[in-house]
């Protein structure tokens, strides 16, 4: 069953004064697994496309399917709890909890999960071991580097056992081997753990690494490559 | 419910100055309202205090004429033994009974004459109702029936007389008779309201029966309850059993109806004066919550992105904003506590003017505070209810907050 599917996907700013139409018909299957990038120059619609499958935004027209449940027309509270339990994020600019240390940021989507104590204490001490940051447990956002901020983002996006992650534009704001450190770790999330990422970028350092990359243009998918060469999807 | 409890406290203290000012300002607002409510409950308490003690009593029997005509031929029949067995022993509030006989007469000494107020009481109870043995100044106190009589320090001055000497008292008795007599001065009292101490003669309730030609008779019986709180209860027993005697039961509240006016009068200005406390406090709190709402909607945008629900969010606000009402609050009751407590043992002694004001009324020219928890319990409710009017403002934005603008802020 694929992770993520949408179908005809439209999305219309301003419909009744100057429509601006941000997304056009776009029709997308992610399988579970997939380390796909979106990628198209600014006002594409891939930061839209990656709201509305995310459920931060609602679409003018067509629907989004998760898992198998459509979320399209989720009421906000519903959709909330969806979004804890079935999607992680990762920001452009971390957006951690300034005032929780690490292990808190972490630990604190478990809280909202109702996870035992112990199950929290041992998932965020592997995570945040696995992104490289068991010494900075107890660190604040302050006291870390742009790229330890990221690590311990993508530690909290992974907390919630998510069906997949959605990052927007993960790497923006990092220096090359930040970026680099923080693309290995997701690979490697990915490879072992069978983690589904999907970033919307327009970084190639990122977009050299995806097997799929997705490019946007004006609101429509422009084409849809495998990164060995095959081009699996394009609409014009 | 911790990790919110201690996101919410560090979220306070974000930004330290902003936090602390906004508690200071709690804190003197709480220590002057505390000071100055403090203040008006013990002038007032020490007023009704007065009046009850030494004038009226907690509750009164009374002839039922007696209140539209206070004369001595509207005094009643008492027995003290009968009238205990049958009304006051059976309530368990009842602390004791003081039987007085009320009348004015002229007072003379050996030169001057002087309108008074000729009290016959019995020392043992009145003592127990305003310790008027400790107003002693000179002299003694009368036994019963010993034709002595204790004179209000003012009094003796206006009448010239001093311990030992001669008092005449000339008037009117029960039905017309004719009522002299001669006594021994036994003492001077200092009585705490002036009016009282420049007109007062005390002599026995049987000495007073005797030269009223009011023999078993009394105009009042004072009732004294346990605990001031038992005043209306006790009035209702004793309503209920004196209906058929023609006897009628008064509480200080009803002898008294101007002076709860004017108690009532001035409490309304002081409500007003802190209504206009709480509104700059109120003012005061919701610019800190709304400064730390407006520069966080993003962060609110982020923890709804990640899965937050709008009500636990909101919840973590008013956490929020309970933390700096309560630090304000309890900061403000230490320091308002020991003033409070200070000027309570060392009351305002009033000068000049309003000395002179408050003795012409006939009380102590003094201002003490009253300690009184429910004082200090009704600052923290005003304030928590106040915190939670305001926690509005976030906790609307929060339900109506647009994720997608307010993560792009």
């Amino acid at each position: 069953m694929p992770v993520i599917t949408t179908r005809n996907l439209s999305k219309v700013y301003n419909p009744d004064t100057v429509p601006v139409h941000a997304l056009r018909n776009v029709t997308l299957t992610i399988e579970e697994g997939e380390f796909t990038s979106v990628r198209g120059p600014s006002g594409s619609g891939k930061t839209t496309l990656l709201n509305i499958i995310g459920g931060l935004d609602k679409p003018t027209n067509g629907m989004v399917v998760i898992n198998g449940t459509t979320i399209t027309g989720m009421k906000d509270s519903k959709l909330i709890d969806f979004r804890l339990n079935n999607i992680g994020f990762v920001f452009q600019s971390y957006n951690l909890i300034p005032v929780f240390t690490a292990y808190e940021n972490v630990s604190f989507i478990m809280l909202l999960q109702k996870r035992s104590k112990n199950e929290m204490k041992a998932r965020t001490e592997e995570l945040l071991e696995a992104v490289g940051l068991g010494s900075k447990l107890h660190s604040r956002p302050r006291e870390l580097s742009g790229g330890e901020q990221q690590r311990v983002a993508v530690a909290r996006a992974l907390a919630s056992r998510p069906k997949f992650i959605l990052a927007d534009e993960p790497t923006a704001n990092l220096d090359t081997a930040s970026a680099m450190n923080l693309l290995d770790m997701m690979e490697r999330m990915n490879r072992e753990e069978n983690v589904t990422f999907v970033f919307s970028t327009h970084d190639q350092r990122v977009i050299e690494r995806a097997r799929r990359v997705i490019t946007m243009v004006d609101g429509a998918i422009d084409s849809d490559v495998q990164q060995n060469g095959d081009r699996k999807y394009a609409e014009e | 419910m911790s990790m919110y409890l201690k996101l919410a406290w560090r979220n306070i203290w974000r930004n330290k100055r902003r936090t602390l000012i906004t508690v200071s300002s709690i804190m003197f607002a709480v220590v002057f309202a505390l000071f100055v409510e403090s203040l008006e409950r013990g002038a007032g308490d020490l007023f009704i205090d007065n009046m009850t003690r030494f004038h009226t009593g907690f509750i009164q029997v009374q002839d039922f004429r007696y209140e539209d005509e206070p004369s001595l031929d509207n005094a009643f029949f008492y027995d003290e033994d009968s009238f205990s067995e049958r009304i006051t022993a059976n309530d368990s509030h009842i602390d004791f009974t003081v039987p007085r006989i009320e009348t004015f007469m002229l007072a003379a000494g050996a030169e001057q004459t002087r309108g008074a107020m000729v009290m016959g009481t019995d020392v043992s109870g009145e003592n127990r109702l305003n310790n008027l043995e400790d107003r002693l100044t000179e002299g003694r106190f009368f036994e019963p029936g010993d034709g002595t009589a204790v004179l209000g320090e003012g009094l003796a001055g206006r009448l010239d007389l001093a311990v030992g000497d001669s008092l005449i008292l000339l008037g009117q008795g029960r039905f017309g008779m004719t009522a002299a007599g001669m006594y021994e001065v036994a003492g001077l009292v200092k009585h705490p309201m002036r009016e009282m101490n420049n007109q007062l003669v005390y002599i026995s309730l049987h000495d007073a029966q005797w030269l009223l030609s009011a023999d078993d008779h009394i105009t009042s019986l004072l009732v004294t309850p346990e605990h001031v709180r038992y005043a209306d209860s006790v009035a209702e027993m004793l309503r209920s059993r004196l209906e058929s005697d023609e006897l009628r039961v008064l509480t200080w509240e009803e002898m008294m109806p101007e002076l709860i006016e004017a108690i009532e009068f001035d409490r309304a200005q002081t409500r007003v004066m802190m209504l206009i406390l709480y509104v700059v406090i109120g003012f005061g709190i919701f610019g800190t919550i709304l400064t730390m709402t407006l520069e966080r909607l993003r962060e609110f945008g982020i923890l709804l992105s990640v899965g937050m629900r709008r009500l636990k969010l909101a919840l973590v606000v008013f956490i929020e904003t309970v933390f700096i009402s309560v630090l304000g609050v309890l900061s403000g009751f230490i320091p308002g506590f020991f003033v409070v407590l200070y000027f309570h043992y060392n009351p305002i002694m009033l000068g000049g003017d309003m000395e002179e004001l408050v003795q012409e009324w006939g009380f102590e020219p003094i201002m003490p505070t009253a300690l009184a928890p429910d004082i200090f319990l009704w600052q923290g409710l005003i304030i928590f209810i106040m915190t939670t009017v305001i926690c509005f403002y976030p906790t609307i934005k929060i339900f109506s907050l647009n994720i997608l603008n307010s993560a792009r802020n």
